[in-house]
């Protein structure tokens, strides 16, 4: 139920969950959710109303509790919607437990909503300016139910399909439609389907890809989590199109909700006839089963994530053959993303015209990130392409906190690149990103400050890149490793110079030599930061410094006295009491004494101590 | 297939639709590093060194030329300083952490890896980093691994999944700690067919045979024909100083396309071991003792000539050899039957299953059998009867997975025992039949064939004689098929998909085992299985061929030498007196026409009775191979004299009066036919040990000394002889041999121009149609028609005897196989235990469980051996491999059935 000025909107969605009448309080259980206590306070809802007698029917009041998928803005966790007839709903932010009776008392029984716990203003306009296409139904609907999917207009577009469309027919439009693959190639779905369904075979496989490894990314989860049918009803709609005869849908492990969710979904979209044998009485059939992969980060490529199904190692294979002549089992297969699936149910209700309008001349449709790092709104945000950097980090993410000032953005994951500020205003679309030295990825997009190293930051997506290499190649295999190598030695203040030249040899033999995108693209974050701020290396190699004061092996210990705020945290934490100072003096730490132990650093909140 | 053309670095190529670039330059002479892509295994691409610049359709792209199929009109260069580059940068990245110690490396001077470095003049890097450092993997006797050489090319793994279908070894963990290993770090449990170490492209996989004793290039290699079991690969022998260092194998010689055993790769430690007898021997006072060849050869020539003109020649009984060449064994004969005067001579194999000979050479003149073993590779069907390939020829297991794997081949197993063939196919069924019943079955397939109308009839009875009669006897003795599911145990869906399967059009391998030929009931199994094959062949589009398995690395070629009572060499009758007089011309004597009849005694069971006084054995140890290994015991202590040739001091060795050292076959030159029939030609790989001569050589000094002398100055000139002589070898000469690498190959089914038997044709002027060589002269050839013989012969029955429960099943080993491998100290220490296979029911009722040590019992002897609980063999029964010498299980074995009591012993 996603509350907010629309407040018409918000009504009808408000009486469809609410089953008319008695009052509606939905709690957000995604995985952020339940994180932040969801559970506990869904638990607690359920109990108070029980025992206020609010849930039996006496009279007028019906109260109900309801489970929602992801709500997006998971900084504000637990998100609760309460909602009482003929009142528009209410949003409650960041409810633990011990304000739950509060809430009933107040707002269910007396009807005054608890002011000082409703969603600020901020959390409005985090959502009034996306454009939720694909996670509108998330957190508004219980994902556990197919009769509010339904009710929502679900399962329309496969009626449609299968009744009025032939395969052909739902290939072009999605083509027109312009959607292109969202799991991070870009590649036009469209095209993929046609050259699937043109192949002659006795079996044929639609997968769709739900393991979802880039850190800090969740979109997919939570529209697993929170819109399940969405995603089923378009893995029909592509089964269809390109003739499959099964499907697969390979999510992590690590995802446990996002299974069971699914698992729920599948069963039953087959007792209403969604799925299964002879689907809608059309005579097509499709069965979907749910493979659970094992958390290596490269059973996302595709050939890796075949083998995974088949039981084998998922390590990628070389193409020629492509998937779609002879993946999973040898049989020509097709996978897609997630969210691409999401996206397919939007085409063919609202048509092919209409969505490609939204987005810009190659990149159509809305791009759903996953926003994190040091800005103030992190969750998943849903924009159009083409929207600008500074649009999403500023006007929906709310900005930097505590002051701090912009320094990049890295987007695509650890196969991304960091664009600078001065990118700020650049649209983002496939090409564009490309172009900057990113990727549009899976769409993580983690917001840096003027605190993060640069250097440090090409080292931790290096190094996740190096340990969830497969091992078959070794540009991948050792070539990541030795960057990595290198990029130590550099934040340990041991870099040469010579250095820099041979990291970008390195990234162009590793990205040329490479069998998979994992290795192909793992140097971009050193090629990036390498391009964009090249003056924090050289000061890292020539100065052994590090102008953030991230890299703990090149602290000097000694304290800025600009930023010193005289608060003396340091000094009352410094073990060998090397430092000295007071309320009215800057802290000075005693080179002699010091052993070095980083936690005057740790301790200080002002970045005064370097 | 369809040409494509292209060019590789300007010289125009032309390749098959589907090469890859890599062995498109390849078979052009034209180089690209690479050390992932074998063209043996799947395709990899894990090496990243196969790099070249591909134009194609205008577009000039960097391709992996092991991944990228060749293209009409596409132009590689191979050679630019951008691959180069990139190429160098890989390379460089594999050593960053490769300990590079090549001095201690037995790899080193045959290393990809060091090649690949040395051809890049690839000086030191840009990486100064930690070499890895692990410890050596050494838990068996056969081979070691190396993970810090390993560059991950995935050979290895490939091999042993794909080649030799067992897949114990795998990756583990994820990148820079990535390593192969084996499930949960445990020893090595596998085939230890070598493979690993073959593929390798570095030291990291390594030969413990070997080990430190000789640098590669010390080596000299020479190939030959291995010399244990019946598939015939060729090894290749590196010697130093006249020594055997180790065997190694070539991917383009042969038939076995660089695949071995177990045995082939690491069993030649007996060729120089200790215990080889070097000098000949003589029984004086009771105890054999060293003395001159000339003293040896006297005595045994006095003695036979004595034993002869008293006795007559009939008296002397010899027996020839499995492991001995061809032309050994023909000059035996020939020995025995005019020196001598004796038609008493046999072999194991003939004595094992009497009937075989001549239903083999039935099954050729009618184009049964008519393909050679590495036809299987082209097969879309395969019947293992009673063929327990993994154990008995592993390399047929070897191509019987190429064919899986590259024609889809579906695969129909039927045995008594539930045997492991580890494979991929699609389909497989299994028939496991109750013992004894195989004739039944084989029959319901062919009359479920019939009666489902999946071959044409019409043609069946035009093409063949004596069909319909055949046939309705068949029909009225059918029990019909519910019966039939009962008796056999199989049920009746599993048996009717079988007949559709091997009614199928496509190319149907059958291989027809040891279970059937050597079961009392052999013969009407296999004429069974014969109906089988001509019904298809008759009346189906595409031809069933039979293989018939033979124990040793020339069972097949001893019988052709007509090493046995009944034939002179080339199956002719000897009771034909025409047959007598061919040989009787072109030997230049008189023969003895006292000859033995079928289903009459044996030369063990003639000497037991007194009417053999003298046995000359050649190559061979009777007392342990025999099936009634009492019986032939018992023979040779009343024997008044006995000669036996051999390498080695074996049981039978050492119950004789002279023994003859002998050379083993990489001493010696000559030929071996395999259970394909494809003749192949052997290698003097170093001089014979000690002061041993071939087995040749003796029996020509023998025939010196007893007055006949042969002139033959080489086998080259018996082989000659045998051409000339021999029907089904004629024309075998090595001229017409057609040299293929360095081996002499020819096989039986070459040119089967001839009604009368099989004759031999060069290679030249054919050309490979399906399954056969075929000339111009092949469409003047009419098959002979198959005649449906009814069997009147009973199947002998399992009589069941409460004394002792079980029914005793014997078969092959992978591990060992006679003498040789006994010899071996490495295959010794790998597999020292004989074990007595229990089904996992019996052990639990007879409380045996895994590893106790078990008495086995029969009417005529015992043995204690360790036991194996398992679920391959079925209930009622008990398994023992023969092919452990020092558990001599014949001893407890009678011509039928044997029945067995097991009890647990300490």
């Amino acid at each position: 139920m996603v509350s907010g000025t629309k407040t018409k909107k918000t009504k009808t969605k408000a009486k469809s969950s609410g089953n008319g009448k008695g009052s509606v309080i939905s709690v957000c259980l995604g995985t952020g959710g339940i994180a932040a206590g969801g559970d506990k306070v869904f638990e607690k809802f359920q109990k108070v109303i029980k025992s206020k007698k609010l849930d039996t029917a006496t009279g007028k009041r019906v109260c109900k509790t309801a489970k929602t998928g992801c709500r997006s803005l998971c900084a504000r966790d637990v998100l609760v919607d309460v909602t009482v007839p003929g009142r528009q709903a209410l949003t409650y932010e960041r409810v633990t437990a011990d304000m739950v009776p509060q809430i009933v008392e107040e707002h269910l029984v007396n009807n005054t909503p608890v002011k000082k716990w409703l969603a600020k203003d901020s959390y409005h306009k985090f959502h009034e300016t996306q454009q939720r296409l694909i996670l509108g139904n998330c957190g508004a609907i219980d994902p556990e139910s197919i009769d509010e999917y339904v009710i929502k207009g679900g399962y329309k577009a496969l009626g449609k399909v299968l009744k009025k469309m032939t395969a052909k027919e739902v290939i072009s439009e999605v083509s027109k439609a312009g959607l292109r693959g969202r799991g991070g190639g870009g590649f036009e779905t469209g095209w993929k389907w046609d050259s699937c369904a043109r192949q002659d075979a006795d079996e044929k496989f639609i997968i769709c890809n739900g393991d979802e490894g880039d850190p800090g990314a969740f979109m997919d989860r939570s529209i697993m989590e929170g819109d399940p049918h969405a995603l089923l009803e378009g893995i029909v709609i592509g089964g269809y199109a390109i003739g499959a005869t099964k499907g697969y849908i390979y999510v992590r492990a690590e995802y446990p909700l996002a299974v069971e969710r699914l698992h729920i979904a599948i069963k039953q979209a087959k007792e209403r006839g969604f799925l299964g044998e002879n689907i809608l009485r059309s005579g097509y059939s499709l069965d979907i089963v749910i493979k659970e992969g094992a958390g290596a980060f490269v059973c996302g490529e595709s050939t890796a994530l075949q083998f995974s199904i088949e039981g084998k190692r998922g390590m990628p294979r070389t193409r020629p053959p492509q998937s779609v002549e002879a993946g999973l089992w040898d049989k020509p297969t097709c996978l897609n993303n997630v969210e691409t699936f999401a996206n397919v149910p939007v085409i063919i209700n609202r048509g092919a015209k209409w969505y490609s309008k939204i987005g810009t001349t190659k990149s159509k449709g809305t791009k759903i990130f996953a926003l994190t790092g040091n800005v103030k709104n992190t969750g998943l945000i849903e924009v159009p392409m083409g929207i600008t950097i500074r649009e999403i980090v500023f006007d929906i993410g709310g900005g930097i906190p505590k002051k701090k000032k912009f320094k990049a953005v890295q987007i695509g994951g650890p196969s991304g690149g960091c664009l600078p500020e001065s990118y700020l205003d650049k649209p983002i679309d496939f090409e564009s990103l490309l172009e900057a030295g990113a990727m549009m990825g899976s769409g993580s997009l983690v917001v840096v400050d003027e605190t993060t190293c640069m250097v440090d930051m090409a080292r931790f997506f290096l190094d996740f890149c190096a340990k969830e290499s497969c091992g078959k190649c070794p540009p991948c295999r050792v070539g990541t490793t030795l960057m990595l190598e290198i990029l130590i030695r550099i934040t340990q203040g041991e870099g040469k110079e010579e250095d820099m030249d041979v990291l970008e040899k390195m990234s162009d033999e590793i990205n040329t030599m490479s069998l998979c995108g994992l290795g192909q693209s793992a140097p971009n974050p050193v090629v990036s930061t390498l391009r964009y701020f090249r003056d924090e290396y050289i000061a890292h190699i020539r100065d052994k410094d590090c102008p953030t004061a991230t890299c703990v092996a090149l602290h000097k210990y000694t304290v800025i006295p600009d930023k010193c705020t005289k608060c003396t945290l340091c000094i009352r934490n410094c073990p060998v009491d090397a430092i000295s100072g007071s309320k009215e003096e800057v802290a000075f730490i005693d080179k002699e004494k010091c052993i070095e132990c980083n936690l005057c650093y740790e301790k200080c909140n002002f970045m005064a101590i370097k | 297939m369809s040409d494509i053309n292209l060019k590789i670095d300007g010289k125009n190529v032309t390749a098959t639709k589907g090469t890859n670039i890599f062995m498109a330059a390849k078979n052009n002479g034209i180089y690209i590093p690479g050390l992932c892509y074998h063209p043996k295994l799947t395709q990899y691409g894990g090496c990243r060194l196969c790099m070249v610049e591909v134009t194609e359709r205008g577009r000039t792209r960097h391709r992996f030329s092991c991944a990228q199929p060749v293209s009409e009109g596409m132009s590689v260069k191979t050679k630019t300083s951008e691959v180069d580059k990139y190429t160098k940068s890989v390379v460089e990245y594999l050593l960053a952490h490769h300990p590079l110690d090549c001095p201690t490396c037995d790899k080193s001077g045959e290393c990809g890896l060091q090649d690949i470095t040395h051809d890049l003049k690839l000086s030191a890097g840009r990486f100064k980093t930690v070499r890895l450092d692990a410890p050596m993997k050494r838990d068996n006797p056969l081979l070691e691994y190396n993970t810090n050489r390993c560059i991950l090319c995935g050979r290895c793994v490939k091999v042993c999944k794909e080649v030799e279908g067992v897949g114990a070894i795998d990756y583990q963990n994820r990148g820079i700690k990535t390593v192969i290993g084996t499930a949960f770090d445990k020893p090595l449990d596998c085939t230890f067919c070598g493979g690993c170490v073959s593929v390798c492209p570095t030291g990291s996989w390594q030969d413990r045979t070997l080990k430190f004793r000789a640098r590669p290039w010390e080596l000299k290699k020479t190939s030959t024909i291995c010399t244990y079991c019946a598939v015939g690969c060729t090894v290749v022998v590196n010697t130093k100083k006249n020594e055997v260092m180790r065997i190694t194998s070539d991917d383009d010689l042969g038939i076995n396309e660089g695949n071995l055993c177990v045995k082939g790769k690491f069993g030649h430690e007996f060729i120089n071991s200790s215990r080889r007898v070097k000098t000949p021997l003589m029984r004086k006072s009771g105890v054999l003792r060293p003395v001159t060849w000339e003293e040896a050869l006297n005595h045994v020539s006095k003695r036979f000539t004595e034993i002869a003109s008293e006795h007559g020649g009939k008296a002397i009984g010899g027996i020839g050899s499995e492991k001995c060449t061809n032309e050994d064994n023909y000059l035996f004969q020939k020995f025995c039957r005019t020196v001598l005067g004796t038609n008493n001579i046999d072999n194991i194999s003939n004595i094992k299953s009497p009937s075989l000979n001549r239903l083999v050479n039935e099954s050729v003149e009618y184009e049964i059998a008519a393909a050679s073993v590495e036809e299987i590779e082209k097969a879309d069907t395969l019947f293992f009867v009673g063929a327990d390939v993994a154990e008995a020829h592993p390399v047929i297991g070897s191509m019987t997975r190429k064919a899986i794997l590259a024609n889809n081949a579906k695969l129909i197993v039927a045995n008594a025992r539930n045997i492991e063939f580890n494979n991929s196919a699609k389909k497989e069924i299994r028939m496991q039949y109750s013992i004894g019943t195989q004739t039944q079955l084989i029959n319901t397939l062919s009359i479920l064939i019939l009666n489902g109308e999946l071959v044409n009839y019409k043609k069946v009875e035009t093409s063949t004689e004596n069909f319909k009669e055949w046939y309705s006897s068949l029909k009225k003795s059918d029990m019909g098929i519910r019966k039939v599911s009962t008796l056999t145990n199989v049920s009746e869906e599993v048996i009717k998909s079988a007949a559709e399967l091997l009614a199928k059009p496509g190319k149907c391998y059958i291989i027809c085992g040891k279970d059937i030929e050597e079961d009392p009931s052999a013969e009407n199994a296999i004429r069974a299985l014969m109906d089988l094959c001509a019904l298809i062949n008759a009346g189906g589009s595409d031809k069933v061929s039979l293989v018939f398995s033979r124990a040793n690395n020339n069972s097949q070629g001893v019988n052709d030498m007509g090493v046995v009572p009944d034939f002179l060499p080339g199956y002719l009758d000897i009771n034909d007196p025409a047959n007598r007089k061919k040989f009787e011309d072109s030997w230049r004597v008189t023969l003895s026409d006292d000859v033995s009849m079928e289903d009459s005694d044996n030369v063990f069971d003639l000497a037991s009775k007194g009417k053999i006084k003298a046995l000359y054995v050649m190559g061979e140890n009777p007392i342990v191979s025999y099936q009634n290994g009492k019986k032939a015991k018992a023979a040779f202590k009343k024997a008044d004299f006995v000669v036996v040739q051999d390498s080695f001091l074996t049981e039978t060795a050492q119950l004789a009066d002279v023994v003859f050292p002998a050379s083993t076959y990489a001493e010696k030159e000559g030929t071996f036919t395999n259970m394909g029939m494809t003749v192949q030609g052997l290698n003097k790989v170093i001089e014979p040990v000690g002061e041993s001569r071939p087995d040749w050589q003796i029996v020509c000094e023998l025939a010196k000394k007893m007055g006949h002398p042969f002139y033959y100055i080489s086998p080259k000139s018996i082989k000659d002889e045998i051409g000339k002589c021999v029907s089904i070898y004629e024309g075998i000469k090595n001229n017409n041999l057609k040299k293929d690498g360095s081996r002499w190959v020819a096989s039986v089914y070459d040119g089967n121009l001839e009604r009368d038997g099989f004759r031999w044709v060069s290679y030249d002027n054919l050309e490979r149609d399906g399954f056969r060589w075929v000339s111009s002269e092949y469409d003047k050839y009419e098959p002979l028609k198959y005649i449906f013989e009814i069997s009147k012969k009973r199947s002998p029955v399992i009589k069941k005897n409460r004394d002792y429960p079980f029914i005793l099943l014997t078969g092959y080993s992978l591990r060992h196989q006679g003498t040789y491998s006994r010899n071996s100290s490495s295959l010794v220490s790998l597999a020292s235990e004989c074990f007595i296979e229990i089904n996992a029911n019996n052990a639990r009722r007879t409380k045996i469980a895994d590893g106790d040590m078990v008495k086995i019992e029969s009417a005529q002897g015992k043995l204690k051996l360790k036991a194996k609980v398992t679920s391959r063999v079925p209930e009622g029964a008990v398994f023992v491999s023969e092919d452990y010498e020092w558990a001599p299980i014949n001893d407890l074995r009678v011509n039928e059935y044997t029945n067995v009591r097991i009890s647990k012993t300490r």
